[in-house]
């Protein structure tokens, strides 16, 4: 930055009162190209051009009292100097250049095509924009938070890239309403997604597509026609606890609460449950947990700390046939469940609140007999509360007798196996 | 943005710029300090102060970001194009004689003017091309140094100086002029970054000097370093 005289816009900023002189040179608009400070034009200006295209281009010095002349001018696009075969003098004012099977610009601002005096300094400049026209977008998919709003996401078209500044833009209309609107909330949810925050209609199917546009044309993409009732997601279930049960060492109890946005509406919710070990990243998932707000996870090992996460469907919300979107999974909940030497295998499905392991022909026999039991004798307090009170308490004595023993029972005691 | 079809002229630009540079003139101004009972304006010149170093922090990572995405020779570090339509930015480049010996006033109204002008054209950076991230940085920059002004003119307000208003009368015009290419847009770009960058150094040697001013002189003997030169 040279520290030589100021200029004069900044002298007379220095002189109070200073404003007048900026603000009218704000105002009409500074001196641009051909103040005489410019000594140099390209021509084309700033064109737009199909990859592998050619580009015949000049650079014409004005009339300048020094006598510059076409001689020693020099190109350089994007700060590399080309060679001078590509260069050729047209006329004593005028340097000519050739490309040929140009390649998509280095950046989408343009590629930076420069003609140099002789000793370097820049006479001017043109952006070259070269690139290809966009592609069809698709895939486009759309979800509707509570059938508040719609957000929606596609793929752009171009497998590779365009290489010039392709502008997206989602539009949508009723089908039986002529209007087309335009979504105005882009990169929501990435950067080719877009968000409708409200004025969304219910029980009527919306139209929805996908414009690209850039320098060299446009493509649209596929309509995809939806219903927002089929589309709907909600937040996942609040207020997840998961708890021991008793003294249990494979089994924990998950509770949640249905999601508050759309508990108003009819609907049946499904929901989904994984966890997983502590240390691992295997989840483990309980598909098909219809309408209920509690689960319990049996066949787990004792002495383990687990995560836990949950998450709803809104199925069939306002009599829509479809399956809704599940929601994100709940914050993981973590609990852990009491020691014991014996190891049990996984399991994978709810057990009802009665609490049955999921695997065990001996369990499934003792289900049978007590569901016999129950129609035949007497004895109907007899459950399978009572039965896993009885294991539970076995455990316990079970530890207390090795502890007086002093010593630790290698794994394979007591009679039933997980 | 069909292939072909003209740009608009520059005219337009420079006049939709001139409209924003008289909105932000008539911007409310900041309420003045309440001076009775206040610890006087040293904390405000202080927070100023503080407020262009972050300033120049942030305008670092951004024109990293803006000049590659230019793309070379502009992120080129040695590279200097000649100021063509640069003429109108506030140069902070000035003799140092003549800048030790601005007054208080000048020297604030100097800084708020330059301000209110860079953001003016800042905002006007119309940059439809750039990606999501960097327009949002460039937005992000843009209150920050809304910050620094607001807080230029609590100094002021301070220190009882009126803020610079512009002069009844003085209405924004569109005026034609000739197609602005978008490589000398270009380089107005880089022009503008650099001048801020500039202003950033001078503002904080300009708030350094006036808090060693509005400082109480310490008890024991006093030590006075001049600043040489920036």
């Amino acid at each position: 930055m040279p520290a030589g005289r100021p200029g004069p816009a900044a002298q007379s900023a220095r002189r109070p009162p200073p404003l007048l002189p900026l603000l009218l040179l704000c105002v009409l608009g500074a001196p641009r190209a051909g103040s005489g400070a410019h000594t140099a034009v390209i021509s084309p200006q700033d064109p737009t051009l199909l990859i592998g295209s050619s580009l015949q281009a000049t650079c014409s010095v004005h009339g300048d009292p020094s006598g510059a002349t076409a001689e020693g001018l020099y190109w350089t696009l994007n700060g590399r100097r080309l060679a001078p075969e590509l260069s050729r003098v047209l006329n004593a004012s005028t340097l000519a250049l050739a490309l040929a099977n140009l390649n998509g610009s280095r950046q989408q601002s343009g590629d930076n095509l420069v003609c140099h005096a002789r000793d370097g300094s820049i006479l001017a400049g043109s952006c070259l924009y070269v690139g290809l026209p966009p592609e069809k977008p698709f895939n486009i998919s759309c979800w509707s938070k509570n059938m508040k709003d719609l957000t929606c996401r596609w793929t752009p078209g171009a497998h590779g890239e365009t290489f010039l500044h392709t502008n997206y833009s989602l539009k949508y209309k009723l089908r039986w309403y002529g209007q087309d609107n335009t979504c105005e909330e882009y990169h929501t949810v990435g950067p080719h997604s877009c968000h409708i925050p409200k004025d969304l209609a219910l029980f009527t199917p919306y139209e929805i597509w996908v414009e690209a546009t850039n320098r060299l044309g446009s493509a649209r993409s596929d309509v995809l026609t939806l219903d927002i009732l089929d589309v709907v997601t909600t937040d996942p279930p609040p207020d997840v606890h998961v708890s021991r049960v008793g003294g249990l060492e494979d089994q924990l109890s998950v509770r949640w609460v249905s999601p508050p946005a759309l508990k108003d509406f009819l609907f049946q919710a499904k929901y989904q449950i994984r966890y997983r070990v502590e240390d691992s990243v295997d989840w483990k998932v309980v598909d098909d947990v219809s309408n209920q707000t509690s689960c319990r996870l049996a066949g787990l090992k004792p002495g383990t700390v687990y995560f836990v996460q949950v998450r709803c469907n809104p199925f069939g919300i306002y009599g829509s046939k479809k399956a809704g979107i599940w929601s994100e999974w709940s914050h993981p909940t973590a609990a852990s469940t009491p020691r014991s030497e014996r190891p049990g295998p996984g399991g994978g499905a709810c057990e009802p609140r009665g609490g049955e392991p999921s695997s065990g022909p001996v369990r499934r026999e003792l289900k049978q007999f007590l569901g016999w039991l129950k129609k035949h004798a007497y004895c109907s307090n007899l459950s399978f509360r009572l039965y896993d009170q009885w294991r539970a308490w076995m455990q316990k004595s079970h530890k207390t007798r090795n502890q007086d023993e002093g010593i630790l029972p290698s794994g394979r005691r007591g009679t039933t196996r997980g | 943005m069909l292939p072909a079809a003209g740009e608009p002229a520059a005219g337009d630009s420079w006049g939709m710029l001139a409209c924003l540079c008289a909105v932000l003139w008539h911007l409310p101004a900041v309420p003045a300090l309440n001076r009775t009972g206040d610890p006087g304006p040293g904390p405000s010149i202080q927070k100023t102060y503080d407020l262009t170093r972050y300033l120049e922090h942030q305008l670092r990572s951004l024109a990293g970001t803006y000049l590659n995405y230019l793309g070379p020779p502009f992120n080129e570090p040695d590279f200097n194009p000649p100021r063509l339509g640069a003429e109108t930015l506030p140069r902070a480049t000035v003799n140092l004689d003549v800048w030790r010996s601005l007054n208080d006033k000048l020297r604030l109204t100097q800084n708020y003017e330059a301000y209110s002008h860079l953001l003016c054209y800042l905002r006007g950076l119309d940059r439809q091309a750039a990606t999501a991230e960097l327009r949002r940085s460039l937005a992000h920059f843009c209150t920050s140094l809304q910050g620094l002004l607001g807080s230029i003119a609590g100094v002021m307000a301070a220190l009882g100086y009126p803020l610079p208003q512009p002069l009844p009368g003085t209405e924004p015009t569109r005026a034609p002029g000739p197609a602005h290419s978008d490589f000398l847009q270009k380089m107005d770009d880089f022009w503008l970054l650099k001048e801020l960058q500039t202003w950033l150094w001078r503002s904080a040697k300009d708030f350094n000097r006036l808090k060693k001013k509005t400082q109480p002189p310490p008890a024991a003997v006093t030590l006075h370093l001049e600043a040489h030169g920036f």
